[in-house]
């Protein structure tokens, strides 16, 4: 393979993988991957294992996966382990590309079904908040053009990716506030006693108050970028919204109350009326909501500046670039999409993952960029040209 | 595979917290292949257990069943201030906080949190001891701390004690945040619970 040379104009500090070891992680049985601190591509068929490359990838960086939230489905069929290790350095965008960096760190992750083993230099982390914001990776991958127009679910998740990196306690409000729920539910459903649902009551108004404040924090700094990159984007003559809509409070005080009041609506239902669980980001085009009056191409071109303005929020919270992947670039490419790939590939321009079946494409791309290509076939690397 | 008292002894040891069946196979087959002397005195302080060691009858803390009173070293102790009472769920975090040297008060020990989930509920607490405690006239308590962990069962346990406790006229504190959230004051540093106590304030 033709040894990369790193792409050029890098201001920023980024973040890079140097050594990626997967074991046993879906149809990847071993792989053991030496990326270019730029742009890497992996080029292969459906089914072979691209995605799950970049799934180890985004495993190991955020002990989480983006393909689904129950990991023992990670491990590969008939293997009771996993893991997935990773040499992860910091580059300095002052410094020449040729400086030898100095500090490697060494992340792992162990899957044991669904119990989960991380480790930071070879200790256990101080947090999992602490695991998941050393290597900041954004990921873009097919089901997420449906940003802009499916359920709320995932542009809460897209609020909390961001200010897991401006406030790392988020993850702990979150948990928190999911457990608080539950346990409300089931004294509600028990016909408990008032003293017990205050008691929860209060500590869910807590958290859920908590959560409320720091999305507004997240929204406020995503749209601004958010607008930004859209007007790259798209016509300028239409201006894109982006406001948080809460389903709860930022006061306690508030919440409590309304919680309270609700008691006798909630019981039986699955969860309160009110609650930051009902949270959403509002999109709107010219003050109309998005969601009824965008065309296909602007949902895209929405989509991508919702994913820009994440990688430029993270890299502004974290100080560092993050490392990114974008999967499937192959699949129903369309006009929008390649530019806004290529957007995204000269935003700032940290250390990039693409995946695709058509390595052809990759011929749009300016000319002198380097990078560094692997082929995957039926869970290996095999050699690849290029 | 392994004869039969083995197995049974593998079984008894996986029931320890964060034994697996294989670390407790580990243990069985160390205890019958060591120094059998180990083995013997290990026996020997297992079966006196019960009989010599149990719950200290004012605070739930462990002591020694032939202590007069049956009381622990912490409620045996005159030096210990008698005024400030610090609630906690577990022995083991009574322990983290000893560790920390930032306390000379007494204490109770729940044994237990509300946890609806776990179908632990109010009435599974021992809140008619506690109260019993604080009404004592010849004890007299003035400040009630609530250590409870910052979790979201730890929190719901002590707002719920807050509550009650209220009205017996000691003034309510809770350890001030710094504890690492969500999770057990066993694995704060003595230093961070040391804090804590320090900046204890008033439940409203
Ligand atoms: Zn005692």
């Amino acid at each position: 393979m033709p040894d990369a040379v790193a792409l050029d104009d890098r201001r920023t500090s980024h973040v890079a993988l140097r050594e990626l070891v997967v074991e046993r992680v879906r149809n990847l049985d071993h792989l053991e991957l030496e990326p270019a601190p730029g742009l890497n591509l992996i080029a292969g068929d459906n089914g072979q294992g691209k995605t799950s490359i970049l799934e180890a990838i985004y495993l190991v960086a955020t002990s989480r996966s983006f393909r689904t939230s129950r990991l023992a489905e990670v491990v590969a069929h008939g293997a009771s382990v996993a893991s997935v290790r990773a040499a992860v350095v910091e580059l300095d965008g002052a410094a020449a590309a040729d400086t030898p960096p100095g500090y490697v760190r060494h992340q792992s992750l162990g899957l044991d079904g669904a119990r989960r083993v991380l480790r930071l230099d070879g200790e256990p982390p101080v947090s999992l908040a602490h695991y998941a914001t050393r290597t900041p990776v954004v990921v873009f991958h097919p089901a997420e053009l449906e940003l802009s127009t499916g359920a709320p679910a995932a542009r809460r998740e897209l609020l909390d990716r961001v200010s897991l990196f401006q406030a790392p306690e988020t993850s702990r409000h979150r948990a928190a506030y999911a457990r608080a729920l539950r346990s409300r539910r089931e004294l509600l459903r028990l016909g408990s006693g008032a003293r017990e649902l205050e008691a929860f009551e209060a500590v869910l108004a807590e958290h859920g108050a908590a959560l409320c404040r720091r999305r507004a924090r997240a929204c406020e700094a995503l749209a601004l970028e958010a607008t930004a990159a859209f007007a790259r984007l798209a016509p300028p003559e239409l201006a894109l919204g982006v406001r948080y809509e809460p389903g709860g409070s930022p006061d306690p005080e508030l919440a409590r109350a309304e919680l309270a009041r609700g008691r006798a609506r909630d019981a039986g239902r699955p969860s309160p009326r009110f609650g930051p669980h009902h949270d959403d980001l509002g999109l709107t085009l010219d003050g109309r909501p998005a969601r009824r009056v965008a065309s296909q191409g602007q949902h895209r071109a929405l989509t991508m500046a919702l994913k820009l303005a994440e990688r430029a929020c993270i890299a502004a919270a974290r100080g560092l670039e993050p490392i990114l992947l974008l999967d499937d670039v192959s699949s129903e490419l369309d006009r929008e999409r390649s530019t806004a790939l290529f957007a995204l590939l000269g935003a700032g321009l940290g250390q990039v993952f693409v995946t695709t079946a058509r390595p052809d494409l990759l011929a749009d791309l300016p000319t002198g960029t380097s990078f560094r290509s692997f082929r995957v076939a039926r869970g290996a690397l095999v050699p690849a040209g290029g | 595979m392994l004869p039969d008292k083995l197995q049974a002894l593998v079984r008894l040891l996986a029931r320890l917290p964060g034994v697996g069946d294989k670390t407790a196979q580990r243990y069985a087959l160390f205890l019958c292949t060591a120094d059998p002397a180990i083995a013997r005195e290990l026996g020997l302080a297992l079966a006196g257990l019960e009989a010599e060691v149990g719950p200290c009858t004012r605070c739930g803390h462990v002591a020694d069943r032939s202590a007069a009173g049956g009381l622990c070293a912490i409620c045996a102790d005159p030096r210990r201030d008698g005024s400030v009472l610090c609630v906690v769920g577990r022995v083991q975090d009574l322990l983290s906080i000893e560790r920390s040297a930032a306390y000379r008060g007494r204490y109770f020990v729940l044994g237990r949190l509300l946890a609806p989930l776990e179908g632990i509920r109010a009435e599974d607490l021992p809140l008619e001891r506690l109260k019993a405690l604080l009404r004592d006239p010849a004890r007299p308590v003035t400040e009630v701390l609530l250590a409870t962990p910052p979790s979201v069962d730890g929190e719901a346990t002590a707002l719920l004690l807050a509550e009650e406790l209220r009205p017996l006229g000691a003034r309510v504190t809770r350890l001030a945040s710094g504890v690492p959230h969500g999770g057990d004051l066993e694995f704060a540093d003595p230093v961070t619970i040391g804090r804590a106590i320090a900046h204890r304030r008033g439940v409203e």
